[in-house]
C-alpha cells in the first residue's frame, strides 16, 4: 500500500493493545471532552501534565514513539495554522491590535493548538492500538446501530481495494497526461474519480450477490468476541481518573 | 476542511454529535440489505478518491466530493460521508473523534445542498453538476466559518470563504466532468 493506508496495528501487543475496545472508546471520548473543554485562558502549563499522562500510556503500549510522532507531524501544520488564525482573525477583524491584549491572545493561540495536539495524541493511542475486527463488536456493544457497523466494516474492508484501484488510474493518468497544464487535467481528474466511483458501484453488485449467497441479512454476526473484563475497565478507569485529576486541579489547589 | 478536536468549542461539537446521530438515524432507516453494499462501497470510494492530489498553486489540494456523492446517492450520502470521514481520521487523523459529528454535519449538508440542486430539473445538466459541485464544497466552508464564529475567532474568519470558492470551482469543474462521464458510460447511475 503506498497512500500511508496500512492496518498494522497487530504488529505490536501491550497492556494498552489488550484493553478491550469497549473500556478503552468511551476512556479515549472522556479524555478527550476532558482536555478539550478547558477554558481558553487556562495556563499553558496544565497541557504539560496531559502531555505527560498520555506519555505515559504511549509509553506502555511499546509502540515507538516516533510513530506517534510522525502521524502527528502529517497534520500539525493544520492545527498550527487553526492556531495562528486565531490571532490573525481578531487582528484583521479590529484592525487595531494594540486595542487587544496580546500576551491573553496568544495565549488563547497556544491553549487552541495544545488541545488540539492533545486530543490528537489520544485519537492516536486509540487507533494504533486498537485492532479493527475488534473494534466492530465492541461498537455494537456500546449500542452503535447494526447498519452504522456493517457499513463501517465494508467501507474498510473496500478501501484497501479501491486503494490499489487509485494506483492504477494515478498512474494511467500521468502516462496520458504528461505536462499538461491544471485547468486542462481537470476534465482528466472528473473521469478519474468517475472511474473509482463506477468501478466500486459494479463491484458492489456482485460483493452483494456473494453476500446473499453467505446467508447476508444486512448485518455481520460477532460469535467468537468475547467482551471485556473488570481489568479492562479499571485501566480505562484510571486513565480518565488521572486525566480528571488534571482537568479539575484548580478546584482543589 | 476536517475540524481538529479542540478547535471548536466543546458545547458545539457534543451539540453536532447528538445532531449528527439523529441524521444518521434519519438518513440511514429503512435501508434495504441491497443498498448496504453499495453505501460501504461508495464510502471507500469517497475515501480513495479524496486521496487524489492535484497541483494548484505551488502547493496541491484534493477533492472533497460531497457533491458527486449528493448526486449519487441523495440522503443516504450523509451515512457515507460520516463513515469516510471516520476512517480520514482514524488513517490520516483529519479531523477528530469529538469533531467527527461537525465534520460530518457540515459535509453531509453540502451533499444534501448538492442533491437538492441536483434535483431541480428546469436547469441544464451541466449547469446543475458544475453548481452541485461547487455547492458541496461552499456549504461546509459557510458552516464552518460559523462555528469558528461561536469558538470566538474574530469575523475575519469569513476570508476563508475566498480561500473555498477557489476550490468549490475546481471541485465543480471534476463534479461537472465526473457527471459526463457517467452520462456517457452508465447514465442509469445518474437516477437520484
Amino acid at each position: 500500500m503506498k497512500n500511508g493506508i496500512s492496518d498494522s496495528n497487530g504488529s505490536y501487543d501491550s497492556v494498552i493493545h489488550r484493553i478491550d475496545p469497549v473500556a478503552k472508546i468511551p476512556a479515549a471520548l472522556a479524555a478527550i471532552v476532558l482536555i478539550v473543554s478547558e477554558p481558553l485562558n487556562v495556563p499553558i502549563s496544565r497541557f504539560a501534565l496531559y502531555m505527560l499522562i498520555i506519555l505515559f500510556a504511549a509509553a506502555l503500549s511499546r509502540i515507538p514513539l516516533m510513530r506517534y510522532l510522525k502521524r502527528m507531524l502529517v497534520v500539525s501544520p493544520f492545527i498550527a495554522m487553526a492556531a495562528v488564525f486565531y490571532p490573525l482573525s481578531l487582528y484583521l477583524s479590529s484592525r487595531e491590535l494594540f486595542l487587544l491584549d496580546s500576551d491573553i491572545i496568544y495565549n488563547t493561540a497556544a491553549v487552541i493548538m495544545m488541545k488540539a495536539v492533545c486530543a490528537l495524541f489520544v485519537l492516536l493511542l486509540l487507533t494504533l492500538t486498537s485492532r479493527f475486527t475488534r473494534v466492530m463488536p465492541a461498537l455494537r456493544r456500546l449500542g452503535v446501530p447494526p447498519l452504522a457497523i456493517t457499513l463501517a466494516a465494508l467501507t474498510y474492508r473496500y478501501i484497501f481495494i479501491l486503494s490499489d484501484e487509485l494506483q492504477r488510474t494515478n498512474r494511467a493518468r500521468e502516462s496520458r497526461t504528461p505536462g499538461r497544464l491544471v485547468s486542462n487535467r481537470l476534465g482528466v481528474y472528473g473521469n478519474q474519480v468517475a472511474v473509482i466511483f463506477l468501478r466500486s458501484w459494479e463491484r458492489s453488485e456482485t460483493v452483494y450477490k456473494s453476500m446473499l449467497s453467505r446467508g447476508f441479512t444486512g448485518e455481520f454476526p460477532y460469535s467468537n468476541y468475547s467482551g471485556p473484563d473488570s481489568r479492562d475497565f479499571l485501566i480505562a478507569t484510571v486513565f480518565v481518573i488521572a486525566i480528571s485529576a488534571v482537568r479539575f486541579i484548580s478546584f482543589v489547589l | 476542511m476536517h475540524i481538529s478536536d479542540g478547535i471548536i468549542s466543546t458545547p458545539v461539537c457534543i451539540a453536532a454529535h447528538a445532531a449528527s446521530a439523529g441524521l444518521l438515524y434519519f438518513t440511514g432507516r429503512k435501508a434495504e440489505a441491497a443498498e448496504i453494499p453499495r453505501m460501504g462501497m461508495t464510502g471507500a470510494a469517497l475515501f480513495t478518491a479524496s486521496l487524489i492530489q492535484f497541483p494548484v498553486a505551488g502547493t496541491s489540494v484534493h477533492p472533497g466530493l460531497f457533491g458527486l456523492t449528493g448526486i449519487l446517492l441523495g440522503r443516504r450520502s450523509f451515512p457515507v460521508i460520516y463513515m469516510a470521514l471516520l476512517f480520514q481520521a482514524v488513517f490520516f487523523q483529519h479531523g477528530g473523534l469529538l469533531s467527527l459529528g461537525l465534520n460530518a454535519l457540515n459535509m453531509g449538508a453540502g451533499a444534501f445542498a448538492a442533491w437538492l440542486l441536483w434535483r431541480l430539473k428546469g436547469l441544464p445538466e451541466y449547469l446543475r453538476s458544475a453548481a452541485a459541485g461547487f455547492l458541496g464544497i461552499m456549504t461546509p466552508a459557510l458552516l464552518m466559518t460559523a462555528e469558528f464564529r461561536i469558538s470566538s475567532y474574530g469575523s475575519a474568519v469569513a476570508l476563508l470563504l475566498a480561500i473555498y470558492a477557489v476550490t468549490g470551482a475546481i471541485e465543480g469543474a471534476i463534479t461537472l466532468s465526473a457527471v459526463k462521464f457517467f452520462r456517457k458510460v452508465k447514465p442509469e447511475i445518474l437516477t437520484n
